[in-house]
């Protein structure tokens, strides 16, 4: 399609002889919110990784925005924000010092940076923590914090590699409003999780992963559709029903 | 220009990290200063008269050259007057006895004046003085270079007065046999007698006696500032691993920082701290512990800069050859303490035994430390601590290769 963000052609990564991505193919439109659902070990982590440029496939192709990340990378890093799985922020400076300095990373001078970094705190409802160092926040606190960063230097795709892994459900429906806010404004996301019922709330679409492949790809609705009503299944039901083992195994 | 701009807040961030902790504050400044207070009342007073250092001075002139009168002026006759640091000067009659002696090992070295000594100093040639020192005894080899430069520089100071009063005595009609009387005389008052011995003492005392050997916080604050610019640059190393651990390089690196950006940014972060430190030593040093930083303070500079850029590089390397965050803060603790009192940080090395000393030049801490010594214990000047600067140099660019060369974003 004319307007896919992001292009995923048959990807592979192994770590010696374990396959962890293999053969991985999706697209993403721009503006939607894409779901990469699955277990641990699926291999969602890796396949974030090397679309984030840090980690390099073995074979397989990636553009995103037009760009090759094998040929631009460069270009594809000032596209992108990514709020990792782990958590990745400077404990021993505050909240507002982190988001700065990463804001200065990505291209944002002086009073830009600060002013983007308040209203970031703000939307995780953290501005009154500002100045507080990183260590000694609560763990969700941390999460919320590791998100904002990746919002700072207003990225066209973000990487959000579950983000919501020990968040507080209020802060959870907070994060989701901001994310479907976001992405009325144009933003594109790819969303790891394995709490299916956050795909179906946020994500247009959705890829199960297992096992380093993708097993099943569309809208959460034909999902469950394929299997029960689509208003008594759950996309759990959809996992159980396509590998015969529950999603938490 | 962006690459420059993010190497320089990664290295600011980096500062501000280290001034908001005061544990590593107190690590890296405060506590070697404890350490320097301590060893200098525990070394102060310690038998430095004893180890007076020992200078041979010989003669090839016939007697009656002007060489005769410049050794009679400075040889020590009277042990008991001397200040506490300086040498004592030995007048050897027999130039091939000294000779035969170095080459056989047994005597460190000596300071002679050619046969042609007085002949080139009147024709107006320069004077050669004549340096015989086996190439270990470093320290004495300094301490005649300086003795042979202060002889040296008044020489060319009576010489200068010598012509200046003939060209006085020319422009007020005096026949050329009226000159050459008058300069007779005057250097017959210059090299000899009580006032040529007055001249050459008191040179001796600025400049070799420049050796102010009673305050211990001459090699003290050197031996620390070594060992601690080395260990607090040392135990960044863990800090570096940490950041690849916890995914903040990597997070850098997807945030289009270049790796090479993430690499300066780093080192000139540890740098910083490094560069606190020598101020702070010197400022201190100079100030309160009065240390004297001898004849070439450009010297000094330099190696303490290259104290700081080796000792970056080192961390670096060392955080790219561990695995583990306490790995890479055993080595850094190891190699501190290790690498110190071998490379004389503790102790000066000068009093180390020959192999020893000679083990010890696998240390950069060896080369720093004994030009430190040379320069400030001494009397060295610049050129005599060209070797020690080239090695700092030369372990400089080792390990900031090794640095750049395994420097990884992530384990992963
Ligand atoms: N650097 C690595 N070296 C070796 N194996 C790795 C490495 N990174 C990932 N793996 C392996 O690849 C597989 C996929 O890992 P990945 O982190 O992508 O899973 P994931 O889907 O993100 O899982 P989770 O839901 O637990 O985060 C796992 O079996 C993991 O052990
Ligand atoms: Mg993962």
């Amino acid at each position: 399609m004319a307007d896919d963000f992001v292009v995923v052609k048959d990807l592979h990564k192994s770590f010696k002889d374990f396959k962890a991505v293999n053969g991985v193919s999706f697209t993403i439109a721009k503006g939607e919110v894409f779901g990469l659902l699955g277990p641990n070990g699926a291999g969602k982590t890796t396949t974030i990784r090397m679309l984030s440029t840090v980690l390099e496939a073995d074979s397989g192709d990636i553009t995103i925005g037009g760009y090759s990340v094998k040929k631009n990378a460069e270009a594809v890093r000032t596209l992108i924000g990514v709020c990792p799985q782990e958590l990745a922020l400077y404990e021993d400076l505050s909240a507002l010092d982190n988001m700065v300095f990463f804001g200065h990373m990505s291209g944002l001078e002086g009073k830009a940076a600060h002013d983007q970094a308040m209203k970031n705190l703000k939307l995780m409802g953290l501005e009154d923590r500002a100045k507080g160092k990183i260590a000694k926040y609560s763990g969700g606190m941390k999460r919320r914090i590791n998100l904002a960063v990746a919002l700072m230097g207003n990225p066209k795709l973000l990487f959000l590699d579950e983000p919501t892994v020990g968040i507080d459900p209020q802060s959870r429906n907070n994060i989701f409003e901001n994310i479907k806010a976001l992405q009325k404004q144009g933003l594109t996301v790819l969303y790891t999780t394995h709490y299916m019922e956050e795909a179906d709330r946020l994500c247009q679409r959705v890829a199960v992963m297992d096992g380093g492949k993708i097993i099943a790809m569309d809208t959460p609705y034909n999902l469950k559709k394929k299997i029960g009503p689509p208003d008594k299944t759950t996309l759990e039901d959809v996992f159980l029903n396509l590998t015969g083992r529950s999603l938490r195994d | 220009m962006k690459n420059l701009k993010q190497a320089w807040y990664i290295a600011l961030k980096d500062l501000k990290i280290f001034v908001q902790d005061r544990a590593a504050l107190f690590f890296s400044i405060i506590f070697p200063f404890l350490f320097i207070i301590l060893f200098n009342s525990l070394f102060s007073g310690v038998g430095w008269e004893d180890d007076r250092i020992t200078l041979h001075v010989t003669t090839q002139e016939p007697e009656g050259g002007i060489s005769y009168q410049i050794i009679a002026a400075i040889e020590t006759k009277d042990e008991e007057a001397l200040s506490p640091g300086d040498p004592i000067i030995i007048w050897d009659k027999d130039y091939e006895a000294d000779h035969q002696a170095v080459l056989d090992g047994k005597l460190d070295g000596f300071l002679n004046f050619p046969a042609s000594f007085t002949q080139s100093l009147m024709s107006g040639a320069s004077t050669g003085l004549e340096i015989y020192a086996d190439a270990g005894a470093t320290n004495t080899r300094a301490a005649l270079q300086g003795l042979s430069g202060a002889i040296t520089s008044q020489i060319n100071a009576d010489v200068a007065i010598i012509k200046a009063s003939a060209q006085l005595l020319a422009q007020s009609g005096a026949s050329p046999e009226e000159i050459q009387t008058a300069v007779q005389q005057i250097q017959t008052d210059l090299f000899s007698g009580a006032a040529a011995a007055k001249s050459y003492l008191s040179f001796e005392v600025v400049k070799v006696g420049n050796v102010e050997a009673q305050n211990a916080s001459n090699w003290v604050i050197p031996g620390y500032l070594v060992m601690f610019v080395f260990m607090a640059a040392a135990t960044s190393a863990p800090e570096i691993v940490k950041e690849r651990k916890n995914n903040t390089l990597e997070r850098l690196f997807s945030t289009s920082v270049k790796r090479e950006s993430i690499l300066g940014g780093i080192y000139s972060g540890i740098a910083f701290k490094g560069l606190i430190q020598i101020i702070i030593f010197w400022v201190f040093g100079i100030l309160v512990f009065h240390v004297n930083v001898g004849l070439s303070p450009l010297a000094i500079i330099i190696l303490s800069l290259l104290m700081v850029i080796m000792s970056s590089a080192f961390a670096i390397m060392l955080a790219t050859l561990a695995n583990s965050i306490r790995g890479a803060s055993s080595l850094a603790v190891i190699t501190s303490l290790l690498l110190a009192p071998l490379g004389g940080c503790w102790w000066p090395g000068f009093l180390y035994p020959e192999w020893l000393q000679n083990i010890s030049k696998i240390t950069p801490h060896a080369w720093a430390t004994d030009a430190f010594n040379k320069l400030m214990v001494f009397g060295a000047d610049f050129g005599d601590v060209v070797p020690s600067i080239i090695a700092l140099l030369v372990f400089a660019v080792i390990f900031s290769g090794i640095a750049v060369w395994k420097f990884r974003i992530s384990d992963r």
